[in-house]
Protein backbone atom coordinates (compact mmCIF):
# COMPACT_ATOMS: atom_id res chain seq x y z
CA UNK A 1 0.00 0.00 0.00
CA UNK A 2 2.82 2.33 0.95
CA UNK A 3 4.63 1.49 -2.29
CA UNK A 4 1.48 2.18 -4.23
CA UNK A 5 1.14 5.61 -2.59
CA UNK A 6 4.76 6.37 -3.43
CA UNK A 7 4.18 5.28 -7.03
CA UNK A 8 1.10 7.51 -7.30
CA UNK A 9 3.05 10.44 -5.84
CA UNK A 10 5.87 9.98 -8.37
CA UNK A 11 3.38 9.67 -11.22
CA UNK A 12 1.58 12.83 -10.09
CA UNK A 13 4.90 14.71 -9.91
CA UNK A 14 5.77 13.67 -13.46
CA UNK A 15 2.27 14.27 -14.78
CA UNK A 16 1.90 17.76 -13.24
CA UNK A 17 4.14 19.59 -15.76
CA UNK A 18 2.42 17.74 -18.61
CA UNK A 19 -0.96 18.83 -17.32
CA UNK A 20 0.26 22.41 -17.03
CA UNK A 21 1.53 22.29 -20.62
CA UNK A 22 -1.86 21.02 -21.77
CA UNK A 23 -3.54 24.09 -20.31
CA UNK A 24 -2.12 26.35 -23.01
CA UNK A 25 -5.04 27.71 -25.01
CA UNK A 26 -5.72 30.40 -27.60
CA UNK A 27 -9.17 31.73 -28.40
CA UNK A 28 -9.88 34.23 -31.17
CA UNK A 29 -13.37 35.57 -30.57
CA UNK A 30 -13.32 38.12 -33.36
CA UNK A 31 -13.12 38.02 -36.29
CA UNK A 32 -14.60 34.58 -36.71
CA UNK A 33 -12.92 32.01 -38.91
CA UNK A 34 -14.08 32.63 -42.48
CA UNK A 35 -15.34 36.15 -41.70
CA UNK A 36 -15.56 38.78 -44.44
CA UNK A 37 -13.89 42.04 -43.39
CA UNK A 38 -13.97 45.56 -44.75
CA UNK A 39 -10.71 46.18 -46.62
CA UNK A 40 -11.04 49.91 -46.00
CA UNK A 41 -11.28 49.55 -42.21
CA UNK A 42 -8.76 48.71 -39.53
CA UNK A 43 -10.07 45.50 -38.02
CA UNK A 44 -9.72 44.38 -34.45
CA UNK A 45 -8.50 40.99 -33.33
CA UNK A 46 -10.10 39.99 -30.03
CA UNK A 47 -8.27 37.21 -28.26
CA UNK A 48 -8.01 35.33 -25.00
CA UNK A 49 -4.90 33.32 -24.26
CA UNK A 50 -3.84 30.95 -21.52
CA UNK A 51 -0.06 30.58 -21.66
CA UNK A 52 0.47 27.25 -19.94
CA UNK A 53 3.96 25.91 -19.30
CA UNK A 54 6.91 27.24 -21.27
CA UNK A 55 5.15 30.15 -22.95
CA UNK A 56 5.94 33.75 -22.07
CA UNK A 57 4.00 35.94 -24.51
CA UNK A 58 2.31 35.83 -27.91
CA UNK A 59 3.16 36.80 -31.47
CA UNK A 60 0.45 37.81 -33.95
CA UNK A 61 1.01 37.02 -37.63
CA UNK A 62 -0.85 38.21 -40.70
CA UNK A 63 -0.08 36.09 -43.76
CA UNK A 64 3.00 34.68 -42.03
CA UNK A 65 4.48 38.08 -41.20
CA UNK A 66 4.79 39.10 -37.57
CA UNK A 67 2.33 41.92 -36.92
CA UNK A 68 2.67 42.29 -33.17
CA UNK A 69 4.22 41.04 -29.98
CA UNK A 70 1.66 41.07 -27.17
CA UNK A 71 2.08 40.47 -23.48
CA UNK A 72 -1.54 40.99 -22.48
CA UNK A 73 -3.25 37.65 -22.30
CA UNK A 74 -6.68 38.97 -23.06
CA UNK A 75 -7.45 41.94 -25.21
CA UNK A 76 -7.89 43.50 -28.57
CA UNK A 77 -5.29 44.21 -31.22
CA UNK A 78 -5.97 46.65 -34.05
CA UNK A 79 -4.58 45.28 -37.30
CA UNK A 80 -3.38 47.29 -40.27
CA UNK A 81 -5.88 47.51 -43.10
CA UNK A 82 -5.91 44.31 -45.13
CA UNK A 83 -5.61 44.32 -48.90
CA UNK A 84 -8.64 42.82 -50.70
CA UNK A 85 -8.43 39.04 -50.81
CA UNK A 86 -7.92 36.11 -48.50
CA UNK A 87 -5.67 36.38 -45.46
CA UNK A 88 -4.52 34.17 -42.63
CA UNK A 89 -4.25 35.55 -39.10
CA UNK A 90 -2.39 33.51 -36.50
CA UNK A 91 -1.56 33.81 -32.84
CA UNK A 92 1.38 31.76 -31.60
CA UNK A 93 2.59 31.18 -28.07
CA UNK A 94 6.34 31.85 -27.78
CA UNK A 95 8.86 31.38 -25.00
CA UNK A 96 11.12 34.05 -23.45
CA UNK A 97 13.53 33.71 -26.37
CA UNK A 98 10.71 34.36 -28.90
CA UNK A 99 10.64 30.74 -30.05
CA UNK A 100 7.20 29.38 -31.01
CA UNK A 101 6.46 26.51 -28.63
CA UNK A 102 4.06 24.78 -30.99
CA UNK A 103 0.73 26.12 -29.72
CA UNK A 104 -1.04 28.32 -32.24
CA UNK A 105 -4.47 29.29 -33.48
CA UNK A 106 -5.07 30.50 -37.02
CA UNK A 107 -8.15 31.86 -38.76
CA UNK A 108 -8.80 32.68 -42.38
CA UNK A 109 -10.59 35.88 -43.32
CA UNK A 110 -11.45 37.62 -46.55
CA UNK A 111 -11.11 41.38 -46.95
CA UNK A 112 -13.52 42.97 -49.42
CA UNK B 1 9.19 23.35 -7.34
CA UNK B 2 10.73 21.75 -10.42
CA UNK B 3 13.87 23.06 -12.06
CA UNK B 4 13.20 24.39 -15.55
CA UNK B 5 16.19 23.09 -17.51
CA UNK B 6 15.27 25.14 -20.56
CA UNK B 7 15.43 28.43 -18.66
CA UNK B 8 18.57 27.23 -16.89
CA UNK B 9 20.20 26.60 -20.28
CA UNK B 10 19.22 30.09 -21.50
CA UNK B 11 20.51 31.60 -18.25
CA UNK B 12 23.89 29.85 -18.52
CA UNK B 13 24.22 31.01 -22.15
CA UNK B 14 23.33 34.55 -21.01
CA UNK B 15 25.95 34.48 -18.24
CA UNK B 16 28.65 33.39 -20.68
CA UNK B 17 27.46 35.98 -23.22
CA UNK B 18 27.58 38.76 -20.61
CA UNK B 19 31.13 37.90 -19.57
CA UNK B 20 32.12 37.83 -23.24
CA UNK B 21 30.75 41.36 -23.53
CA UNK B 22 32.80 42.48 -20.53
CA UNK B 23 35.93 40.96 -22.10
CA UNK B 24 35.55 42.60 -25.52
CA UNK B 25 34.84 46.10 -24.24
CA UNK B 26 36.87 46.00 -21.03
CA UNK B 27 39.88 44.42 -22.73
CA UNK B 28 39.95 47.02 -25.50
CA UNK B 29 39.52 49.94 -23.08
CA UNK B 30 42.29 48.62 -20.82
CA UNK B 31 44.59 48.20 -23.84
CA UNK B 32 44.14 51.89 -24.66
CA UNK B 33 45.28 52.76 -21.14
CA UNK B 34 48.12 50.25 -20.67
CA UNK B 35 50.68 50.48 -23.47
CA UNK B 36 53.18 47.80 -22.35
CA UNK B 37 53.65 45.17 -25.08
CA UNK B 38 53.25 42.20 -22.73
CA UNK B 39 50.02 43.56 -21.25
CA UNK B 40 48.66 44.42 -24.68
CA UNK B 41 49.35 40.91 -25.93
CA UNK B 42 47.48 39.39 -23.00
CA UNK B 43 44.62 41.78 -23.55
CA UNK B 44 44.54 40.86 -27.26
CA UNK B 45 44.13 37.19 -26.26
CA UNK B 46 41.39 38.19 -23.81
CA UNK B 47 39.54 40.22 -26.45
CA UNK B 48 39.91 37.47 -29.07
CA UNK B 49 38.55 34.92 -26.60
CA UNK B 50 35.77 37.35 -25.70
CA UNK B 51 34.61 37.71 -29.31
CA UNK B 52 34.73 33.95 -29.87
CA UNK B 53 32.74 33.41 -26.68
CA UNK B 54 30.24 36.05 -27.82
CA UNK B 55 29.75 34.26 -31.15
CA UNK B 56 29.48 30.80 -29.59
CA UNK B 57 27.13 31.81 -26.76
CA UNK B 58 25.00 33.87 -29.15
CA UNK B 59 24.59 30.84 -31.40
CA UNK B 60 23.80 28.77 -28.31
CA UNK B 61 20.61 30.79 -27.72
CA UNK B 62 19.36 29.64 -31.11
CA UNK B 63 20.61 26.10 -30.51
CA UNK B 64 18.70 25.82 -27.21
CA UNK B 65 15.50 26.93 -28.95
CA UNK B 66 16.09 24.40 -31.71
CA UNK B 67 16.81 21.62 -29.21
CA UNK B 68 13.54 22.18 -27.35
CA UNK B 69 11.16 23.18 -30.17
CA UNK B 70 12.95 22.37 -33.47
CA UNK B 71 12.56 26.06 -34.30
CA UNK B 72 14.74 29.13 -34.10
CA UNK B 73 13.62 32.33 -32.35
CA UNK B 74 11.10 34.24 -34.41
CA UNK B 75 12.41 37.79 -34.76
CA UNK B 76 11.70 40.37 -37.44
CA UNK B 77 12.59 43.84 -38.70
CA UNK B 78 14.79 45.95 -36.45
CA UNK B 79 15.64 42.95 -34.28
CA UNK B 80 17.04 41.06 -37.29
CA UNK B 81 19.09 44.13 -38.27
CA UNK B 82 20.45 44.41 -34.70
CA UNK B 83 21.37 40.71 -34.71
CA UNK B 84 23.13 41.13 -38.06
CA UNK B 85 25.14 44.04 -36.64
CA UNK B 86 26.17 41.87 -33.68
CA UNK B 87 27.28 39.04 -35.97
CA UNK B 88 29.34 41.42 -38.14
CA UNK B 89 30.88 43.00 -35.01
CA UNK B 90 31.87 39.55 -33.72
CA UNK B 91 33.46 38.59 -37.05
CA UNK B 92 35.36 41.88 -37.37
CA UNK B 93 36.27 41.92 -33.68
CA UNK B 94 37.75 38.43 -33.76
CA UNK B 95 39.66 39.29 -36.96
CA UNK B 96 41.08 42.51 -35.53
CA UNK B 97 42.00 40.86 -32.22
CA UNK B 98 43.79 38.10 -34.13
CA UNK B 99 45.49 40.84 -36.16
CA UNK B 100 46.75 42.41 -32.93
CA UNK B 101 48.29 39.08 -32.00
CA UNK B 102 49.75 37.89 -35.28
CA UNK B 103 50.27 40.96 -37.51
CA UNK B 104 53.35 43.02 -36.78
CA UNK B 105 51.69 46.43 -36.79
CA UNK B 106 53.38 49.67 -35.76
CA UNK B 107 52.55 51.37 -32.47
CA UNK B 108 50.22 53.87 -34.12
CA UNK B 109 48.44 51.18 -36.13
CA UNK B 110 48.01 49.08 -33.01
CA UNK B 111 46.36 52.01 -31.26
CA UNK B 112 43.91 52.38 -34.17
CA UNK B 113 43.25 48.63 -33.97
CA UNK B 114 42.38 49.00 -30.28
CA UNK B 115 40.16 52.01 -30.96
CA UNK B 116 38.34 50.01 -33.66
CA UNK B 117 37.96 47.05 -31.27
CA UNK B 118 36.60 49.39 -28.62
CA UNK B 119 34.10 50.83 -31.11
CA UNK B 120 33.01 47.35 -32.24
CA UNK B 121 32.44 46.33 -28.63
CA UNK B 122 30.33 49.38 -27.90
CA UNK B 123 28.36 48.88 -31.14
CA UNK B 124 27.73 45.19 -30.36
CA UNK B 125 26.53 45.98 -26.84
CA UNK B 126 24.26 48.73 -28.13
CA UNK B 127 22.84 46.37 -30.75
CA UNK B 128 22.20 43.82 -28.01
CA UNK B 129 19.96 46.32 -26.25
CA UNK B 130 18.08 47.01 -29.50
CA UNK B 131 17.74 43.27 -30.15
CA UNK B 132 16.44 42.74 -26.62
CA UNK B 133 13.74 45.40 -26.78
CA UNK B 134 12.72 45.24 -30.45
CA UNK B 135 12.12 41.49 -30.56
Amino acid sequence: MRNLSMLLFIFASIAAPLAAAAEAKIEISSPEDGAKLDAMEQNKLDYNVTLGSGADHIHVYVDGKEAALLRQMKGSFTMETLSPGKHEICIKLVNKNHTPIGVERCIKVEAQ
Amino acid sequence: MTLDYQNLAYAVAQIVHNFGAVAVVGGAVCALAWREAVVQRRLAWLVLAGWLVQAASGATFGAISYYYYAKFPDIHGIAVAALAVKVVCAALGATLAAGQLFAHASGVARRYFWLALCGLGVLALSSAAVLRWFS
